[in-house]
C-alpha cells in the first residue's frame, strides 16, 4: 500500500528513483493525485525549503530534492490537467536578455512548482518581448526575472517597461532576484517584489496571489 | 619600498609604506577590456588595440604604459592556455559587440548563431561542438554545457580528470620565462599555474576540452558533491596527487620570485549563504587544500590565494585551517562578510586581496564621489597592520564608467598620501 509519507520523504532526502517508483505504485492504486501533492509534494518541498533557510541543506540538496520532486510531478501533472486543477498560480519565470545564467533560476522555478505554482521556465537570455508574450499566452499571475550580471540588471527595468505598455503590468505581479539585485533595486524599478532566495520566493508568491 | 617590497610586507602582516595596488595579476582580480581601452584613453596613452588575455570574461591586459600610470604593484604570471584551450599569441585583430577593436589569441575563432549569439570553440577547433557563448550585445562568454546521458555504472573519475594532466616540458619553459620577464620589473608577482582548484565551478563544464567526459554538467555536480562524494573524493584525490607533482617541477622552474601563488578559485559562497555546509567542507575540500598548500609552505616561499566569492565568513577559519594565506575577493556586500568584523577576527591570520570596492553597485553605479568614500573608507579599515592588497570585489565589469574607475585609483592614492 503506496504512502503519501514515503513520497514525502523520497523527496527530502532526494532521492529521485524512490519518488518517481511511489509515485507510480500510488498512482496504480488509484491514489488521489491531489493528496500526492497536498500530502506529500508540497509539505516536502516547505521542508526542503525550511532546512535551506535554517542553513541545514544548501544548494546540491536543493537540486537533488527538486529532481526528486520533478520525477514525480511528470507522472502526476498529466492527471492534474485532465481534471482541470487549478495551480497556486500562473508564473513565468526566465533569466533576463543577455544574461546566461540559471542555477538560481531554476532553483527558483522548482521551488515554485514544489509549491504548487504552475510554471512556465522560458530559460536564459530571455527578451522582454518573449517574456510579454508568454505572459499573455499562459495568462500567467506571477513574471518572474533573474539576472547574475551588473551588465543585465538594466534589462529587468526594460522587462518591465514592456510588460507596462502591452498593457500587462497590472494583472501580473513581477519578481526580482539575483546575486546583484537588492530590494532597493526592486523598489526603483518597480518590481512587487524581491527574494534572495528560493524558499523566500515561493512564500512571496503565495502572499502575492492571495 | 619597492613595489615588490609592498606586496611582501603586506602578505606578511607588517604595515607597508603604502598600500600595494593588483590589477590584472589574476583571472579574478582583473579588468574588462573594454574598461582596460577606455583606461588607456584616460590617461592619453599611445592609441593601440587591447590583448584579451583571458577570453571566458574577455579581460584585457594591462600594458608597462598603463601599469605605471595606474601605480600598479604586481605582475601576473598566467599558463599558456586559456580557458577554451587555446594558447595565448599569434594575435590579431577582433571587433567586440560594441565595436571596440581588440586583440585575441589567434585560436579565438568564433561563429554566430541563427540568434547572433556568439559562439568560441575548444581548443580553438571549429569542427568541435562550440564550448563557450556569449549573447547577441554581451560582454563575456560562459560555458555550453555538454553533458552525455550519465550511466552511474560507468562514471569513470578519470573522465572528469582529462583537463588535469603532468606538466610539459614546454609549460615548463613558459613559466620559467614569464617569471622572469616580470622579476625585472620590480613589483610583486602572483603565479596561476593551474590544476590545483577542486571543484572550481567554472572548470566543470571543461570549456577547453573538445568532447568532455564525467559529471560537466553544473547542476549535476553540485548534486554529485553530496550523492556521489565516493566519485568526487576519486577525482579530487588524483588531481592532488598530479598537482603537487606538477609544482615540484614548476617550483624547480621558476624559483622563488614568485611571492604568491593563486592556489584554488572555487567559489564557496552565495550572495547571502554558503554552497554547502562547513562539515561538507571539512570532510570533501580541506583534505586536499591543505595538501597543496602544505607541500607550498614547506618547499617555497610562495604565500597561497584563495579565491572565493560570496558569504564566505564562517569558512574563513576554515580556509586557514587549510593553509591558505590570501583572500580574494572579500565580497563584502554578501551577508555576514562586514569588512570591520573581517578585519578585526581575521585580520592577522589571512591576508586580504580585494574588497576595495564594491563591483556589484558602487563602482558601476555610482558616483565618482561615492566611489572615493568607499574606497577610503575600505582602506582605513583593512590596512592597519598590513594583510591587504588593494583591489576591487572580483573583476571590472563591462560598462563600468571609467570616471568611477579613475575615482577608484585615486582615492587609493589619496590614502597613500
Amino acid at each position: 500500500m503506496a504512502d503519501t509519507s514515503k513520497l514525502y520523504d523520497a523527496i527530502l532526502n532526494g532521492d529521485s528513483k524512490t519518488a518517481v517508483g511511489v509515485t507510480k505504485e500510488a498512482l496504480a492504486e488509484n491514489i488521489d493525485p491531489m493528496e500526492l501533492v497536498n500530502k506529500g509534494m508540497i509539505p516536502a518541498m516547505d521542508e526542503v525549503g525550511r532546512r535551506f533557510e535554517c542553513e541545514e541543506y544548501f544548494v546540491p540538496e536543493l537540486l537533488l530534492a527538486a529532481r526528486a520532486m520533478k520525477g514525480s510531478l511528470e507522472l502526476i501533472r498529466p492527471l492534474l490537467a485532465e481534471r482541470g486543477t487549478e495551480p497556486a498560480g500562473r508564473v513565468v519565470i526566465g533569466t533576463v536578455k543577455g544574461d546566461l545564467h540559471d542555477i538560481g533560476k531554476n532553483l527558483v522555478a522548482s521551488m515554485l512548482e514544489g509549491g504548487g505554482f504552475e510554471v512556465v521556465d522560458l530559460g536564459t537570455d530571455v527578451s522582454p518581448e518573449k517574456f510579454v508574450e508568454m505572459a499573455k499566452e499562459k495568462n500567467a499571475n506571477i513574471v518572474c526575472l533573474s539576472a547574475l550580471l551588473t551588465v543585465t540588471m538594466p534589462s529587468m527595468k526594460t522587462t518591465i517597461d514592456a510588460l507596462q505598455q502591452a498593457g500587462m503590468r497590472q494583472k501580473v505581479k513581477v519578481l526580482v532576484g539575483g546575486a546583484p539585485v537588492t530590494q532597493q533595486y526592486a523598489n526603483e524599478i518597480g518590481a512587487d517584489g524581491y527574494s534572495e532566495n528560493a524558499n523566500s520566493a515561493v512564500q512571496l508568491a503565495r502572499r502575492l496571489v492571495a | 619600498m619597492t613595489s615588490k617590497e609592498l606586496v611582501r610586507a603586506a602578505l606578511n602582516h607588517k604595515e607597508p609604506a603604502r598600500l600595494p595596488l593588483d590589477f590584472g595579476g589574476t583571472s579574478v582580480t582583473g579588468i574588462h577590456v573594454t574598461c582596460v581601452a577606455a583606461l588607456r584613453d584616460y590617461y592619453g596613452l599611445e592609441k593601440r588595440p587591447v590583448k584579451v588575455h583571458e577570453p571566458y570574461q574577455m579581460l584585457g591586459w594591462l600594458d608597462e604604459d598603463l601599469k605605471a600610470a595606474m601605480g600598479i604593484d604586481v605582475d601576473g604570471v598566467f599558463s599558456q592556455g586559456t580557458m577554451f584551450g587555446f594558447p595565448l599569441g599569434d594575435w590579431r585583430m577582433w571587433r567586440t559587440e560594441q565595436g571596440l577593436e581588440v586583440l585575441v589569441p589567434g585560436g579565438f575563432l568564433t561563429t554566430k548563431d541563427a540568434d547572433g549569439n556568439i559562439l568560441i570553440y575548444p581548443e580553438g577547433d571549429t569542427s568541435a561542438p562550440p564550448s563557450g557563448r556569449m549573447p547577441k550585445g554581451g560582454y563575456f562568454f560562459d560555458s555550453i554545457i555538454r553533458q552525455d546521458p550519465i550511466d552511474e555504472e560507468k562514471l569513470n573519475p578519470e573522465d572528469n580528470l582529462e583537463e588535469f594532466g603532468l606538466v610539459t616540458d614546454a609549460t615548463l619553459a613558459h613559466f620559467a620565462a614569464e617569471v622572469r620577464r616580470v622579476s625585472g620589473s620590480g613589483r610583486g608577482v602572483i603565479a596561476s599555474f593551474g590544476g590545483t582548484a577542486f571543484g572550481d565551478i567554472a572548470l566543470v563544464p571543461g570549456p577547453g576540452l573538445k568532447h568532455p567526459k564525467g559529471i560537466r554538467d553544473v547542476a549535476e555536480w553540485y548534486m554529485a558533491t553530496v550523492s556521489r562524494k565516493d566519485y568526487v573524493h576519486q577525482v579530487f584525490s588524483k588531481q592532488c596527487e598530479i598537482a603537487i607533482r606538477n609544482l615540484e617541477k614548476i617550483q624547480a622552474a621558476v624559483g622563488d620570485s614568485v611571492d604568491a601563488a593563486f592556489v584554488c578559485g572555487t567559489d564557496f559562497g552565495t550572495q547571502t549563504s554558503t554552497f554547502c555546509s562547513a562539515k561538507a567542507f571539512r570532510d570533501l575540500y580541506l583534505p586536499y587544500y591543505k595538501k597543496v598548500n602544505d607541500w607550498v609552505h614547506a618547499h617555497t616561499d610562495w604565500k597561497t590565494f584563495k579565491h572565493s566569492c560570496g558569504a564566505v565568513e564562517r569558512f574563513i577559519p576554515l580556509f586557514i585551517e587549510a593553509g591558505f594565506d590570501i583572500l580574494n575577493p572579500v565580497q563584502c556586500s554578501a551577508a555576514g562578510m562586514d569588512p570591520n568584523h573581517l578585519k578585526q577576527e581575521y585580520g592577522d591570520r589571512i591576508t586580504f586581496w580585494g574588497g576595495g570596492i564594491d563591483t556589484q553597485r558602487v563602482l558601476p553605479f555610482g558616483t565618482p564621489d561615492q566611489v572615493r568614500e568607499q574606497v577610503l573608507e575600505r582602506c582605513r579599515t583593512f590596512s592597519p597592520g598590513g594583510g591587504f592588497v588593494f583591489n576591487a570585489i572580483h573583476n571590472v565589469q563591462a560598462r563600468t564608467p571609467v570616471e568611477n574607475i579613475v575615482a577608484m585609483i585615486n582615492a587609493v592614492n589619496e590614502f597613500n598620501g
